[in-house]
Protein backbone atom coordinates (compact mmCIF):
# COMPACT_ATOMS: atom_id res chain seq x y z
CA UNK A 1 0.00 0.00 0.00
CA UNK A 2 1.18 3.29 -1.18
CA UNK A 3 -0.24 6.75 0.99
CA UNK A 4 -1.96 9.03 -0.81
CA UNK A 5 -0.12 12.95 -0.67
CA UNK A 6 -2.01 15.30 1.50
CA UNK A 7 -2.03 17.37 -1.54
CA UNK A 8 -4.28 15.00 -3.28
CA UNK A 9 -6.20 14.22 0.13
CA UNK A 10 -7.24 17.59 0.24
CA UNK A 11 -8.63 17.25 -3.02
CA UNK A 12 -11.27 14.40 -2.41
CA UNK A 13 -15.28 15.86 -1.86
CA UNK A 14 -14.52 19.13 -3.10
CA UNK A 15 -15.09 20.87 -6.11
CA UNK A 16 -11.38 21.60 -6.80
CA UNK A 17 -11.87 22.18 -10.52
CA UNK A 18 -14.88 24.78 -11.64
CA UNK A 19 -15.39 25.29 -14.89
CA UNK A 20 -17.34 28.74 -17.01
CA UNK A 21 -19.98 28.26 -19.67
CA UNK A 22 -17.64 27.45 -22.68
CA UNK A 23 -20.23 27.59 -25.53
CA UNK A 24 -24.19 28.03 -25.97
CA UNK A 25 -26.43 24.73 -26.35
CA UNK A 26 -27.36 24.93 -29.94
CA UNK A 27 -30.07 22.50 -31.94
CA UNK A 28 -27.73 22.59 -34.98
CA UNK A 29 -24.73 20.80 -33.24
CA UNK A 30 -26.99 18.51 -31.24
CA UNK A 31 -28.78 17.17 -34.67
CA UNK A 32 -25.06 16.66 -35.70
CA UNK A 33 -24.90 13.75 -32.67
CA UNK A 34 -28.37 12.16 -33.62
CA UNK A 35 -27.60 11.87 -36.93
CA UNK A 36 -24.46 10.04 -35.66
CA UNK A 37 -26.69 7.87 -33.36
CA UNK A 38 -29.54 7.68 -36.09
CA UNK A 39 -31.53 9.01 -33.30
CA UNK A 40 -35.27 10.23 -34.48
CA UNK A 41 -36.29 11.13 -31.08
CA UNK A 42 -38.89 14.08 -32.46
CA UNK A 43 -38.00 15.69 -28.36
CA UNK A 44 -34.47 15.90 -30.13
CA UNK A 45 -35.29 17.26 -33.61
CA UNK A 46 -39.01 19.36 -32.87
CA UNK A 47 -38.20 22.83 -34.48
CA UNK A 48 -38.68 25.92 -31.42
CA UNK A 49 -41.76 26.79 -31.22
CA UNK A 50 -43.58 24.09 -33.10
CA UNK A 51 -45.37 23.03 -29.96
CA UNK A 52 -46.58 25.39 -27.07
CA UNK A 53 -44.80 25.26 -23.81
CA UNK A 54 -42.68 22.31 -25.26
CA UNK A 55 -38.96 23.31 -26.49
CA UNK A 56 -37.12 20.81 -28.06
CA UNK A 57 -34.17 19.36 -25.70
CA UNK A 58 -30.42 18.17 -26.14
CA UNK A 59 -30.30 14.55 -26.34
CA UNK A 60 -29.44 13.67 -22.27
CA UNK A 61 -26.33 11.41 -23.56
CA UNK A 62 -24.35 14.68 -24.99
CA UNK A 63 -24.44 16.52 -21.30
CA UNK A 64 -20.87 16.77 -20.92
CA UNK A 65 -20.10 17.85 -24.90
CA UNK A 66 -21.41 21.26 -23.49
CA UNK A 67 -18.28 21.81 -21.35
CA UNK A 68 -15.28 20.78 -23.96
CA UNK A 69 -13.10 23.57 -24.40
CA UNK A 70 -13.48 24.92 -27.88
CA UNK A 71 -9.99 23.64 -29.55
CA UNK A 72 -9.67 26.34 -31.32
CA UNK A 73 -10.05 30.20 -30.73
CA UNK A 74 -9.76 33.82 -32.25
CA UNK A 75 -7.77 34.99 -29.03
CA UNK A 76 -4.14 34.26 -29.63
CA UNK A 77 -4.25 33.59 -25.97
CA UNK A 78 -6.28 30.77 -25.58
CA UNK A 79 -5.14 27.60 -24.77
CA UNK A 80 -7.96 25.34 -24.51
CA UNK A 81 -8.80 23.32 -21.00
CA UNK A 82 -7.98 19.59 -21.08
CA UNK A 83 -11.48 17.98 -20.59
CA UNK A 84 -11.20 16.69 -17.65
CA UNK A 85 -8.53 18.50 -15.73
CA UNK A 86 -9.00 16.64 -12.23
CA UNK A 87 -8.44 13.59 -14.12
CA UNK A 88 -4.99 14.86 -15.56
CA UNK A 89 -4.11 16.59 -12.28
CA UNK A 90 -4.48 13.44 -10.57
CA UNK A 91 -1.83 12.13 -13.22
CA UNK A 92 0.63 14.18 -12.85
CA UNK A 93 0.37 14.08 -8.99
CA UNK A 94 0.77 10.29 -8.88
CA UNK A 95 3.04 10.07 -11.86
CA UNK A 96 0.72 7.52 -13.28
CA UNK A 97 0.78 8.97 -17.05
CA UNK A 98 -1.85 6.47 -18.52
CA UNK A 99 -5.69 6.77 -17.88
CA UNK A 100 -8.26 4.29 -19.41
CA UNK A 101 -12.12 5.09 -18.38
CA UNK A 102 -13.57 1.79 -16.99
CA UNK A 103 -16.91 2.81 -16.07
CA UNK A 104 -19.15 5.77 -16.58
CA UNK A 105 -22.41 6.91 -14.62
CA UNK A 106 -24.74 9.37 -15.91
CA UNK A 107 -27.83 10.99 -14.11
CA UNK A 108 -29.91 13.40 -15.93
CA UNK A 109 -31.87 16.20 -13.93
CA UNK A 110 -33.08 19.09 -15.51
CA UNK A 111 -33.26 19.04 -19.45
CA UNK A 112 -30.94 21.06 -21.54
CA UNK A 113 -32.19 22.93 -24.01
CA UNK A 114 -30.79 25.61 -26.78
CA UNK A 115 -29.70 28.95 -25.26
CA UNK A 116 -28.45 27.29 -22.01
CA UNK A 117 -25.29 27.85 -20.92
CA UNK A 118 -23.76 25.25 -18.53
CA UNK A 119 -20.91 25.65 -15.78
CA UNK A 120 -19.55 22.51 -14.17
CA UNK A 121 -17.76 21.30 -11.26
CA UNK A 122 -14.92 18.12 -11.16
CA UNK A 123 -15.29 16.57 -7.54
CA UNK A 124 -12.47 13.64 -6.67
CA UNK A 125 -14.38 11.14 -5.03
CA UNK A 126 -12.19 8.49 -4.07
CA UNK A 127 -8.52 7.40 -5.03
CA UNK A 128 -7.89 3.60 -4.67
CA UNK A 129 -4.04 1.95 -3.12
CA UNK A 130 -1.22 1.54 -5.29
CA UNK A 131 -1.33 -2.11 -6.75
CA UNK A 132 0.20 -3.90 -10.04
CA UNK A 133 -1.64 -3.58 -13.11
CA UNK A 134 -0.97 -5.23 -16.23
CA UNK A 135 0.87 -2.89 -17.54
CA UNK A 136 2.69 -1.45 -14.14
CA UNK A 137 1.65 -0.19 -10.50
CA UNK A 138 -1.44 1.80 -10.87
CA UNK A 139 -4.55 2.98 -8.87
CA UNK A 140 -8.20 3.21 -9.78
CA UNK A 141 -10.19 6.73 -8.90
CA UNK A 142 -13.40 8.08 -9.72
CA UNK A 143 -14.23 11.94 -10.51
CA UNK A 144 -18.23 13.28 -10.46
CA UNK A 145 -18.83 16.12 -12.83
CA UNK A 146 -21.61 17.82 -11.48
CA UNK A 147 -23.55 20.23 -14.34
CA UNK A 148 -25.44 23.40 -13.77
CA UNK A 149 -27.71 25.12 -15.41
CA UNK A 150 -27.50 29.34 -15.84
CA UNK A 151 -29.59 29.58 -12.99
CA UNK A 152 -28.37 26.93 -10.88
CA UNK A 153 -30.48 24.29 -11.55
CA UNK A 154 -28.47 20.78 -11.58
CA UNK A 155 -28.57 19.23 -15.27
CA UNK A 156 -26.94 16.09 -14.58
CA UNK A 157 -23.89 14.24 -12.96
CA UNK A 158 -21.43 12.30 -14.21
CA UNK A 159 -19.20 9.98 -12.86
CA UNK A 160 -15.86 8.56 -14.39
CA UNK A 161 -14.43 5.59 -13.16
CA UNK A 162 -10.71 5.20 -14.22
CA UNK A 163 -7.99 3.20 -13.88
CA UNK A 164 -4.29 4.83 -14.35
CA UNK A 165 -0.91 3.62 -14.45
CA UNK A 166 2.73 4.12 -14.98
CA UNK A 167 4.56 1.27 -17.69
CA UNK A 168 7.10 -0.56 -15.86
CA UNK A 169 10.14 0.30 -17.72
CA UNK A 170 8.70 4.75 -16.88
CA UNK A 171 8.79 3.62 -13.13
CA UNK A 172 10.89 7.16 -11.68
CA UNK B 1 -43.93 1.17 -28.04
CA UNK B 2 -47.12 2.50 -28.55
CA UNK B 3 -49.68 3.97 -26.57
CA UNK B 4 -51.76 0.24 -27.35
CA UNK B 5 -48.29 -1.51 -26.57
CA UNK B 6 -48.77 -3.51 -23.26
CA UNK B 7 -46.80 -2.26 -20.31
CA UNK B 8 -43.40 -3.95 -19.80
CA UNK B 9 -42.23 -6.60 -17.47
CA UNK B 10 -39.59 -8.07 -15.62
CA UNK B 11 -38.06 -10.43 -18.20
CA UNK B 12 -38.81 -8.63 -21.24
CA UNK B 13 -36.67 -8.51 -24.05
CA UNK B 14 -36.37 -5.25 -25.91
CA UNK B 15 -35.51 -5.95 -29.84
CA UNK B 16 -32.30 -6.60 -30.94
CA UNK B 17 -29.98 -3.85 -32.48
CA UNK B 18 -27.61 -4.55 -35.11
CA UNK B 19 -25.18 -1.54 -36.10
CA UNK B 20 -22.13 -1.31 -38.55
CA UNK B 21 -19.61 -0.21 -37.20
CA UNK B 22 -17.39 2.27 -39.63
CA UNK B 23 -14.72 4.51 -39.19
CA UNK B 24 -17.02 7.31 -40.54
CA UNK B 25 -19.55 6.87 -37.93
CA UNK B 26 -16.85 6.44 -34.62
CA UNK B 27 -15.20 10.11 -36.59
CA UNK B 28 -18.89 11.19 -36.85
CA UNK B 29 -19.78 10.64 -33.31
CA UNK B 30 -16.50 11.90 -31.62
CA UNK B 31 -16.91 15.08 -33.37
CA UNK B 32 -20.60 15.55 -32.95
CA UNK B 33 -19.91 14.81 -29.07
CA UNK B 34 -17.22 17.58 -29.59
CA UNK B 35 -14.28 14.77 -28.25
CA UNK B 36 -11.29 15.44 -30.15
CA UNK B 37 -8.55 12.60 -28.69
CA UNK B 38 -6.91 11.13 -31.87
CA UNK B 39 -7.81 7.34 -30.35
CA UNK B 40 -11.22 8.59 -31.55
CA UNK B 41 -9.62 9.94 -35.41
CA UNK B 42 -6.26 9.05 -35.74
CA UNK B 43 -5.97 5.35 -36.89
CA UNK B 44 -2.15 5.30 -37.03
CA UNK B 45 -1.78 7.39 -33.62
CA UNK B 46 -3.97 4.68 -31.71
CA UNK B 47 -1.95 1.88 -33.12
CA UNK B 48 1.16 3.18 -32.76
CA UNK B 49 0.64 5.41 -29.75
CA UNK B 50 -1.72 4.25 -27.72
CA UNK B 51 -1.52 0.17 -28.90
CA UNK B 52 -5.08 -0.34 -30.12
CA UNK B 53 -5.79 -2.36 -32.85
CA UNK B 54 -7.65 0.64 -34.63
CA UNK B 55 -9.93 4.33 -33.53
CA UNK B 56 -12.09 2.97 -31.66
CA UNK B 57 -15.44 4.61 -30.64
CA UNK B 58 -16.05 6.76 -27.65
CA UNK B 59 -18.06 6.60 -24.50
CA UNK B 60 -20.47 9.99 -25.53
CA UNK B 61 -20.92 7.93 -28.30
CA UNK B 62 -21.93 4.68 -26.77
CA UNK B 63 -24.02 6.82 -24.25
CA UNK B 64 -25.66 7.86 -27.53
CA UNK B 65 -26.43 4.45 -29.35
CA UNK B 66 -27.80 3.25 -25.88
CA UNK B 67 -29.81 6.45 -25.07
CA UNK B 68 -31.58 5.88 -28.57
CA UNK B 69 -32.10 2.09 -28.45
CA UNK B 70 -34.10 2.51 -25.03
CA UNK B 71 -36.23 5.22 -26.12
CA UNK B 72 -36.74 3.60 -29.94
CA UNK B 73 -37.98 0.72 -27.27
CA UNK B 74 -39.91 3.31 -24.82
CA UNK B 75 -40.96 5.84 -26.67
CA UNK B 76 -39.94 9.52 -27.14
CA UNK B 77 -42.12 10.34 -23.88
CA UNK B 78 -39.75 7.49 -22.25
CA UNK B 79 -37.07 9.35 -19.98
CA UNK B 80 -34.06 8.59 -19.15
CA UNK B 81 -32.78 8.98 -15.49
CA UNK B 82 -30.03 7.10 -15.27
CA UNK B 83 -27.66 5.02 -17.00
CA UNK B 84 -24.49 2.80 -16.37
CA UNK B 85 -21.67 1.50 -18.37
CA UNK B 86 -18.28 -0.49 -18.34
CA UNK B 87 -16.60 -0.54 -21.66
CA UNK B 88 -14.80 -4.02 -21.64
CA UNK B 89 -13.36 -4.05 -25.11
CA UNK B 90 -13.15 -1.04 -27.68
CA UNK B 91 -15.77 -1.02 -30.47
CA UNK B 92 -13.50 -0.58 -34.22
CA UNK B 93 -14.42 0.21 -37.44
CA UNK B 94 -15.41 -3.25 -39.16
CA UNK B 95 -16.99 -4.67 -35.61
CA UNK B 96 -20.62 -5.70 -36.25
CA UNK B 97 -22.09 -4.64 -32.90
CA UNK B 98 -25.75 -5.63 -31.92
CA UNK B 99 -27.73 -3.94 -28.78
CA UNK B 100 -29.08 -5.98 -26.72
CA UNK B 101 -31.64 -5.42 -23.37
CA UNK B 102 -34.17 -6.69 -20.92
CA UNK B 103 -36.45 -5.18 -18.01
CA UNK B 104 -35.04 -6.49 -14.87
CA UNK B 105 -38.11 -4.60 -13.22
CA UNK B 106 -40.71 -2.81 -13.08
CA UNK B 107 -42.39 -0.14 -10.19
CA UNK B 108 -45.30 1.89 -10.60
CA UNK B 109 -45.06 5.06 -8.63
CA UNK B 110 -47.62 7.77 -9.30
CA UNK B 111 -48.35 8.25 -12.63
CA UNK B 112 -45.22 6.66 -13.92
CA UNK B 113 -43.48 3.17 -14.65
CA UNK B 114 -39.79 2.99 -13.42
CA UNK B 115 -37.95 0.65 -15.02
CA UNK B 116 -34.33 -1.16 -14.63
CA UNK B 117 -33.04 -2.46 -17.88
CA UNK B 118 -29.84 -4.59 -18.23
CA UNK B 119 -28.06 -3.85 -21.70
CA UNK B 120 -25.41 -4.99 -23.59
CA UNK B 121 -23.01 -4.42 -26.79
CA UNK B 122 -22.04 -7.42 -28.24
CA UNK B 123 -19.82 -8.68 -31.60
CA UNK B 124 -20.00 -11.63 -32.25
CA UNK B 125 -19.53 -13.72 -28.78
CA UNK B 126 -17.53 -10.81 -27.44
CA UNK B 127 -19.26 -8.34 -24.70
CA UNK B 128 -17.68 -5.15 -25.38
CA UNK B 129 -19.61 -2.90 -23.13
CA UNK B 130 -22.47 -3.73 -20.63
CA UNK B 131 -24.66 -0.96 -18.99
CA UNK B 132 -27.99 -1.05 -17.14
CA UNK B 133 -30.47 2.22 -16.87
CA UNK B 134 -33.17 3.35 -15.23
CA UNK B 135 -35.80 4.96 -16.54
CA UNK B 136 -39.48 6.26 -16.53
CA UNK B 137 -42.23 5.96 -18.81
CA UNK B 138 -45.78 7.01 -18.95
CA UNK B 139 -47.91 4.28 -16.89
CA UNK B 140 -51.39 3.15 -17.21
CA UNK B 141 -53.26 5.71 -17.97
CA UNK B 142 -50.79 7.35 -20.22
CA UNK B 143 -52.00 11.15 -19.56
CA UNK B 144 -48.24 12.55 -18.06
CA UNK B 145 -45.26 12.19 -19.43
CA UNK B 146 -42.49 11.97 -17.55
CA UNK B 147 -40.61 14.94 -18.24
CA UNK B 148 -42.87 17.18 -16.51
CA UNK B 149 -41.22 15.82 -13.55
CA UNK B 150 -38.72 17.84 -11.78
CA UNK B 151 -38.12 18.30 -8.02
CA UNK B 152 -38.89 15.78 -5.75
CA UNK B 153 -41.06 13.60 -7.82
CA UNK B 154 -37.99 13.05 -10.27
CA UNK B 155 -36.04 9.92 -9.04
CA UNK B 156 -32.82 8.85 -10.78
Amino acid sequence: MTSLPEKVRNWIGTPVVTLAPVMTVDQGLWLNFCVAVEDGNPLYWSRAGDTEGSEPIAPPAMLPSWMIDHEWSPEPDHVPLRTLEMHFMLKDELDLPFGVVTAVDLEFHEPVRAGDRLRAEQILLEVGDEYQTRMGPGRRWSIAVHYYHQNDTLAGIQTLHFVSYRKEEQQS
Amino acid sequence: MTDAAPRPAAGDKLPELAISITRKKIIMGATSSRDWQPIHHDGEWARERAGLPDIIMNNYTQAGWLSQYLTRWGGPQARIARMRFSMRSPLCPGDEALLCGEVDSVTAIGDFDWVEISLSIKVGERVATTASARLALPGAEQQSSPWALSGDAWRP
